[in-house]
């Protein structure tokens, strides 16, 4: 009864959000079913068994590669090249967006006013929750569905399709539940997304190192993004981990309804404090540093924890090497060598943390337009501030953190290098993060012209990271064309170990960086505030 | 114009969103030393004004001038020499009240500690709180604080007390009576008249972009009307109803219009019957309109 009550209003509601939030979802489903319908070229791009092994040897086992998409367990099929393609990153990618949208339904419209509004109304105190998790849970379903169909249609076989699909709809479960948690543990919208995706990160990382290192069973069981590995699609087609992954989402949903009903409307579980009465930040400068501070810090330990996994994962990379059979196949006849290998593991190791250190980069830029957008710039540019000091007081940490961050790790991945014999220098490695530097700052140059000078178009902001990732990570997998390739400035970072690397890549994609960058400014000098 | 040194001038501004054409021509004088209303209804264009003045948005067409130079220009001189209260304010959620206050204070060059201190008493105002725990008043108190804590010769106030109580706003008005006779200029927008009259030496009524009227509060209430209620001790004699209108009686209560002018004058009639209770509502901004569209029709089927 008393349940009942607090649910009531949820379908009006829940009409209410599909209609707002609804279309927020379909890139998401959009991406996965792209995503797992273009592994069906696989059998065009590598037509020979010969092909398919090389591949398999080059790519499926470089194990930084491996951190991204789990095991190989068989390239041989465009199925099973599906199940390593598309499985752990379709279920990344469904993940993300129920996050985003559970923590917009309910956080975000707490912190706005606008849940207030609907609260006074004849609902239910959960009914809000309610509402994000129906919407969340159906639409995980029909990505699944989606996903699954369309692949079938372009050629998939139907068990290891529909599987794998499934296992990105529980993936999208599972982070609904945490999500749903999370939105009541933070005190804003900000915080709940940060907590949700951080679990996302870790428990994502850790299957990759997880199953590059063939972690012992525990360190798979006790990771739910490892059970959808488990599925083994296309080898093994095990349906029965997605129960499992059904049990924890109701664990999860349960704990959310429990703490919503234990918190005060707009607060979260982590109250704030009443703060100093005087303030320090008196310049922009460190007005940026103050507002960025919490992802500051929380990226600074991330990528110390990603230095010493892909550091110790570098060091493993013999033995990994000299586990996979059909890479030393390929060792043997000549296909490959192993300093060449090494020397692409590490370009390629950097280049996802590159990647990914751009990430932030394009979020504190992001930041700059939520501050514009609420109305915290219009007051500051009203007082002595001149736009340009403003803005570039946001772009210098956009700059500088992830080349902060790159280093940090490339230092931690080189020194690990070093000590573990494999043939590659400190100085070397370490070299290598440092000229995987201007690449990421191309990519957040883009996120700085785009807030500076469109920001009505701000999702184009992601296009570097984007297209970085796809043509330097997932690229290969498609075996583009060189030139396509080198749409990604990280195509553009030498191997500093090879003799004949040629540096003036680094120097093209600085000039289009100070390009995006004076783009960036001008736009931000001449545009109307705050006017959409 | 009078000859006094004029420190905002705009003449003729124009500004679009898209198709919407927001500032159709508007004028503009404020002189040094004076406190200048500016009325008018939701959407009439206020805001969009003093953005402009302000430099954050780039007039279409028209000139405007802030303390005799171009505001989109000479931003960050000019605004050395202003304090601005946005109609919205919004704070950083993790940053407490007094932090924002030093904040925009600093970047304004520096703010006075006495008058700091002083404001945040008389405001009620506890500066360490969050800016995500403020109601709408009390962040509306942190930009007021902000803004008048610097010595600026001018003011540029946005419907700054919307959200704040009764009590809140005389502090409010006596604070900018002090900051008047210190020798600042101050633009105030509102779209309440009686917000503004007691403060303001000269109004601008706005209505869908341009200004419709700018004069002293004498000059604008010419032939405008305040509405009385009265309750009488003795029946209403018909005698006693001259000179007012829209009347109704309903026993010994009496709801009734009368010319401004006129208001003593209806009192001497309406005193020996008896008052036992009286209220006069002054001019509201509405009636105001409704007596300028009035004139805007009959000047037009004069011509
Ligand atoms: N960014 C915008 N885009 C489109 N129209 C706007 C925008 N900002 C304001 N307007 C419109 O311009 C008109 C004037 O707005 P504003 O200056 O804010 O009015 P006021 O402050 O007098 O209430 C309103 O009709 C409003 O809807
Ligand atoms: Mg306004």
């Amino acid at each position: 009864m008393a349940g009942a009550t607090a649910i009531a209003g949820t379908p009006p509601l829940l009409r209410a959000e599909v209609k707002q939030d609804g279309r927020l979802l379909v890139p998401w489903a959009l991406l996965t079913t792209l995503l797992s319908a273009s592994s069906m070229i696989y059998p065009l791009v590598f037509p020979s068994d010969q092909d398919k092994a090389a591949f398999a040897a080059a790519v499926g086992a470089n194990p930084a590669m491996a951190i991204i998409f789990g095991p190989a367990y068989d390239l041989s099929t465009a199925d099973g090249f599906n199940a390593w393609r598309a499985l752990s990153l379709g279920g990344l990618l469904a993940a993300l967006g129920v996050i985003f949208a559970v923590t917009r339904a309910t956080r975000a419209q707490e912190d706005s006013g606008q849940a207030e509004l609907l609260a006074s109304g004849v609902m239910g105190r959960a009914s809000r929750l309610a509402a994000a998790v129906w919407m969340c849970l159906v639409f995980s379903i029909v990505l699944g569905l989606v996903t699954g169909l369309v692949t079938v249609a372009f050629g998939g076989g139907w068990n290891a399709s529909m599987l794998i699909a499934a296992t990105m709809s529980a993936t999208a479960w599972m982070f609904t539940g945490v999500a749903a948690v999370t939105a009541q543990l933070g005190s804003d919208a900000r915080t709940a997304n940060s907590l949700a995706v951080g679990t996302l990160g870790v428990l994502f990382i850790a299957r990759g190192v997880a199953y590059a290192l063939e972690a012992p069973d525990w360190a798979i069981w006790i990771n739910p993004l490892a059970w959808m590995t488990e599925t083994k699609p296309a080898v093994d087609d095990n349906w029965w981990p997605l129960l499992l992954a059904a049990a924890l989402t109701l664990v999860l949903l349960a704990v959310a309804f429990v703490l919503q009903a234990r918190r005060e409307f707009g607060a979260g579980a982590i109250a704030p404090r009443p703060g100093p009465a005087r303030g320090s930040a008196r310049s922009t400068w460190r007005l940026a540093l103050r507002i960025n501070r919490g992802p500051l810090l929380t990226w600074t330990i991330a990528f110390i924890g990603l230095g010493f996994v892909f550091g110790y994962l570098a060091t493993s990379v013999n033995d990994i090497l000299g586990g996979d059979a059909a890479l030393q196949q390929a060792l043997a006849s000549g296909a490959a060598d192993s300093a060449g290998l090494v020397s692409a593991f590490l370009v390629t190791i950097l280049s996802l943390v590159g990647i990914l250190a751009s990430i932030p980069g394009v979020q504190t830029m992001l930041k700059v337009r939520t501050e514009e957008l609420e109305d915290r710039v219009e007051p500051l540019i009203a007082t002595a501030t001149a736009r340009a000091r403003y803005f570039a007081s946001n772009v210098v940490i956009a700059l500088a953190a992830p080349a902060v961050y790159v280093l940090i790790a490339g230092l931690l991945i080189a020194a690990l290098t070093a000590s573990a014999d494999i043939g590659v220098e400190f100085g070397d490695a370490f070299l290598q993060a440092v000229a995987t530097v201007p690449a990421v700052w191309t990519v957040i140059a883009i996120a700085v012209a785009v807030i500076g000078a469109r920001p009505q178009v701000v999702l184009a902001s992601w296009i570097g990271v984007l297209a970085s990732f796809g043509l330097t990570i997932l690229g290969p997998t498609f075996n583009l064309w060189d030139w396509v390739l080198a749409i990604s400035p990280f195509w553009h970072v030498p191997g500093v170990t090879d003799p004949d690397a040629d540096w003036w890549g680094l120097v093209w994609i600085s000039l289009v960086t100070v390009l995006f960058l004076a783009i960036g400014f001008a736009g931000f000098r001449r545009r109307d505030l705050a006017r959409t | 114009m009078s000859a006094g040194e004029a420190v905002i001038d705009v003449r003729g501004l124009t500004k679009s969103y898209g198709k919407f054409k927001a500032l159709q021509g508007l004028d503009l004088h404020v002189e040094r030393g004076q406190v200048h209303g500016f009325l008018g209804p939701n959407g009439a264009g206020k805001s969009t004004t003093i953005r402009v003045l302000l430099g954050l948005l780039k007039g279409d067409g028209g000139s405007a001038q802030v303390l005799g130079h171009d505001p989109w220009k000479h931003v960050v001189d000019l605004h050395r020499r202003l304090a601005y209260v946005p109609g919205d304010v919004s704070l950083w959620p993790g940053m407490t009240g007094g932090e924002a206050i030093d904040l925009l204070g600093s970047l304004r060059g520096g703010l006075d500690e006495r008058r700091r201190a002083d404001l945040i008493e008389r405001f009620e105002l506890d500066p360490s709180k969050r800016g995500r725990q403020y109601s709408k008043g009390n962040r509306q108190k942190v930009a007021i604080v902000a803004a008048l804590s610097s010595n600026v010769e001018l003011l540029i106030l946005d419907e700054p007390t919307s959200g704040l109580d009764p009590l809140m706003e005389n502090v409010f008005q006596e604070v900018i009576g002090e900051a008047k006779a210190n020798g600042a200029t101050v633009l105030l927008s509102s779209h309440i008249l009686s917000e503004v009259e007691s403060l303001a030496d000269r109004l601008s009524i706005i209505r869908e972009g341009a200004v419709v009227q700018t004069g002293t509060l004498a000059d604008l209430q010419q032939g405008s009307r305040s509405t009385i209620h009265a309750t009488l001790s003795a029946p209403v004699p018909q005698s006693a109803l001259e000179g007012l209108s829209d009347i109704h009686v309903d026993g010994d209560r009496l709801r009734a219009t009368v010319d401004s002018a006129e208001v003593g004058a209806a009192m001497t009639r309406l005193a020996p019957l008896g008052i036992t209770a009286l209220t006069v509502e002054p001019p509201s901004l509405e009636s105001l309109f409704l007596r300028l569209y009035e004139t805007d029709s009959t000047d037009r089927a004069a011509s």
